[in-house]
């Protein structure tokens, strides 16, 4: 099927009135999800699994990436209302947006970030557009030695660019890895770590890790926070009218960073948080007036807010073109895509237009939607934050218990749910990141099936990782990505000593 | 004065240090065990790379990353250690959740997803510390039930239904 006719698909599912319909949907739970505080876009699109069960995959797709993309522009409101980003990609939402809440002007930072938003959302998919096609055309004569070095890639860059030690990120790359191996090996046959249990056969699923790691252990922070008031603190809304000079303010931040956050967003291991950290960097470096940042300046609240939209439809490319995930996030959302029974990679665009064009296309809708919900009716949305936190928690246990449950109607999986609820709170209290953790856990199987390939067409030489030029480039990449930053420590640990 | 105010500043550096140490010491222990494992799964012939191959890279790898933790001093820092204070009431706090949550776990599939879900909610809430006690009623019957209705009727998977009669 040629391009055009694809995209012509793409369009006509995305446009369908039950694809609208769960667009908006999609978007709506999204946003109010990221917008309660410490629930992000894997908690998110974890919870919402279920609900696509029995639905049209292309549908379900179309709603989950909306329900992504929908969590991300939420965060900002509790960034700006509350000062506690519900996402972290909305951290530098808070810089300036709070305190221009905290002069009265919250109405005006909703509206700066809800159009930020949507001009990084819609610029972003556009050049999703061009890009994504592209890498699929390219990756379509990957072999597996290639693919492997990209997966291994992917992992380094993540555990590089995540907050805090190296090393810890690693470590928590090794052990989500590790879990999977759980279960029978698929090319073999034999059994790896089942105790002889028959619930370990078919390993773990997905959202056992990511509702544990991620929802759970976030129901932890929220115990221990419980009595939080910062809520009643909240400053009123007022006025979401902007001025002339606003528009004029913000129109330079957004329009460089709608394209610096989307390539951000396509680098592997980036993705949201970074990129809009950078922009706020950037913006304040070559602002003529850098002393306003921080005290609610219009520039350092478009620009991250900009960014971490745009990074959003980025890091599509890799997943729709490659179908390898760049951060934890978009490794929850390839679970989706399986969970399905989708394989996205450079195949899709051909084999499943109406899924490939169908999540594309849906996005320019749902960035209307987004606008839509958060400009006008946001004084209402703010509301939500308002719910008790004892009843947030219960209600949030009860939706991850009930997601697990509708995938293998096992009690097993529960108590592996808690068991890595109980993991994920013991990794926060000791600052491994979690991201690390998931997308080796998703990726584990690929990876570990692509390297037994390439072994196999070379009758088992590792020369076959170097001889091959793309997977001996991607390898040198991620050997750089984790050797700097560590001695980089190692040295800060011997200039400390 | 001056003497035991040097070892309290030591026994900082000490302790500092073996956050990370001991941490490291545990993820040793996890690798060794996985790698008992490891080495134990059977051998298959027809394979140029065999089922045990990854599993063993990993736990060396695992090794190899706690040790290099043991080694490192700085990578703990004030808000981290700020964060794993937790009061002694907050984790007994913690643990009733979770025992809540291994209630809800063995009743379930016993007395039925809305009963057990409902009284889950009610309960745990209450527990929290909410205090609005109609409000918490009335979600905590309007919830179980609204997604029991989505999952069976427009998802048609079915939750155990239990001692209830629909």
């Amino acid at each position: 099927m040629g391009s055009l006719e694809g995209i012509i698909t793409g369009f006509q599912t995305a446009f369908s009135i039950e694809a609208i319909f769960f667009v908006l949907l999609g978007v709506f739970a999204g946003t109010i999800i990221g917008m309660l505080p410490g629930l992000g876009p894997i908690s998110a699109i974890a919870v919402m699994i279920p609900m696509t069960f029995g639905m049209d995959a292309s549908i379900a797709l179309i709603m989950m990436a909306g329900v992504y993309y929908g969590a991300i522009f939420g965060g900002s409101t509790s960034s700006i209302l509350l000062n506690a980003p519900g996402v972290s990609g909305t951290v530098a939402t808070a810089f300036d947006g709070y305190p221009m809440a905290q002069q009265g002007k919250a109405g005006k930072a909703l509206a700066i970030a809800a159009i930020s938003s949507f001009v990084g959302g819609t610029v972003s998919v556009i050049l999703l557009m061009l890009l994504a096609p592209a890498l699929s055309s390219v990756a379509i004569s990957f072999g597996p030695p290639a693919y492997f070095a990209l997966m291994v890639l992917g992992l380094t860059a993540i555990a590089s660019l995540s907050e805090g030690s190296t090393i810890k990120a690693l470590i928590s790359a090794v052990a989500g890895f590790m879990v999977v191996t759980i279960g029978i090996d698929p090319q073999t046959g034999t059994q790896r770590f089942t105790f002889g249990n028959i619930n370990l056969l078919e390993g773990l699923d997905f959202l056992v890790i990511a509702l544990g790691l991620f929802a759970l252990a976030e129901v932890c922070s929220l115990v221990l926070n419980r009595k939080d008031e910062s809520i009643k603190n909240a400053h009123n809304i007022g006025s979401l009218k902007l001025g002339k000079k606003d528009f004029k303010e913000m129109s330079g931040p957004m329009s460089r960073h709608s394209i610096l956050g989307f390539i951000l967003g396509v680098l592997p291991g980036a993705g949201a948080t970074i990129a809009s950290f950078i922009a706020y960097i950037t913006e304040k470096k070559i602002s003529k007036k850098p002393e306003e940042f921080g005290k609610g300046s219009v520039k350092g609240l478009a620009a991250p807010e900009t960014a971490n939209n745009a990074a959003t439809s980025g890091a599509f490319v890799p997943l729709l073109s490659l179908g390898i995930p760049g951060s934890g996030t978009t490794a929850v959302m390839l679970g989706a895509f399986l969970v399905l029974g989708v394989q996205p990679g450079p195949m899709l665009m051909t084999d499943r237009p109406e899924i490939f064009w169908g999540i594309i296309a849906s996005m320019y809708i749902g960035n209307i939607f987004l606008l839509i919900l958060n400009l006008p009716l946001i004084p209402y949305f703010a509301k939500i934050l308002k719910i008790p936190r004892p009843l947030l928690i219960s209600l949030v246990i009860m939706f991850s218990m009930i997601g697990v449950y509708a995938i293998s109607f096992n009690t097993f999986d529960l108590y592996m749910l808690l068991l890595f609820g109980v993991i994920g709170f013991i990794m926060r209290l000791f600052a491994f990141p979690a991201p690390p953790f998931i997308l080796a856990f998703i990726l584990g199987g690929m990876l570990e099936q692509s390297f037994r390939q390439s072994l196999t067409i070379s009758n088992g030489s590792l020369m076959i990782f170097i001889t091959n030029p793309i997977s001996l480039a991607l390898l040198i990449i991620s050997l750089l990505s984790f050797v700097i930053p560590i001695i980089q420590q190692l040295r800060k640990t011997k200039q400390r000593g | 004065m001056p003497i035991s105010q040097k070892t309290l500043n030591s026994g900082d550096v000490l302790m500092f240090k073996t956050v990370n140490q001991r941490v490291s010491i545990v993820l040793l222990l996890i690798a060794a065990l996985y790698l008992i494992i490891a080495y134990q799964i059977p051998s298959y012939p027809y394979t140029e790379v065999d089922a045990d191959v990854i599993p063993k890279t990993l736990g060396w790898l695992l090794v190899l990353l706690s040790a290099s933790l043991f080694f490192l001093k700085d990578s703990d820092s004030e808000e981290q250690k700020e964060r794993r204070k937790i009061p002694k009431k907050e984790i007994g706090v913690l643990l009733v959740v979770a025992g809540f949550i291994l209630v809800y776990i063995a009743l379930l599939e016993i007395i039925g997803f809305v009963l057990v879900t409902g009284l889950f909610i009610f309960f745990c809430s209450w527990f929290l510390g909410y205090k609005k006690y109609i409000t918490n009623a009335i979600v905590s019957i309007l919830f179980p039930i609204i997604m029991y209705l989505m999952f069976t009727e427009l998802l048609k998977l079915s939750l155990p239904s239990g001692i209830l009669p629909f």
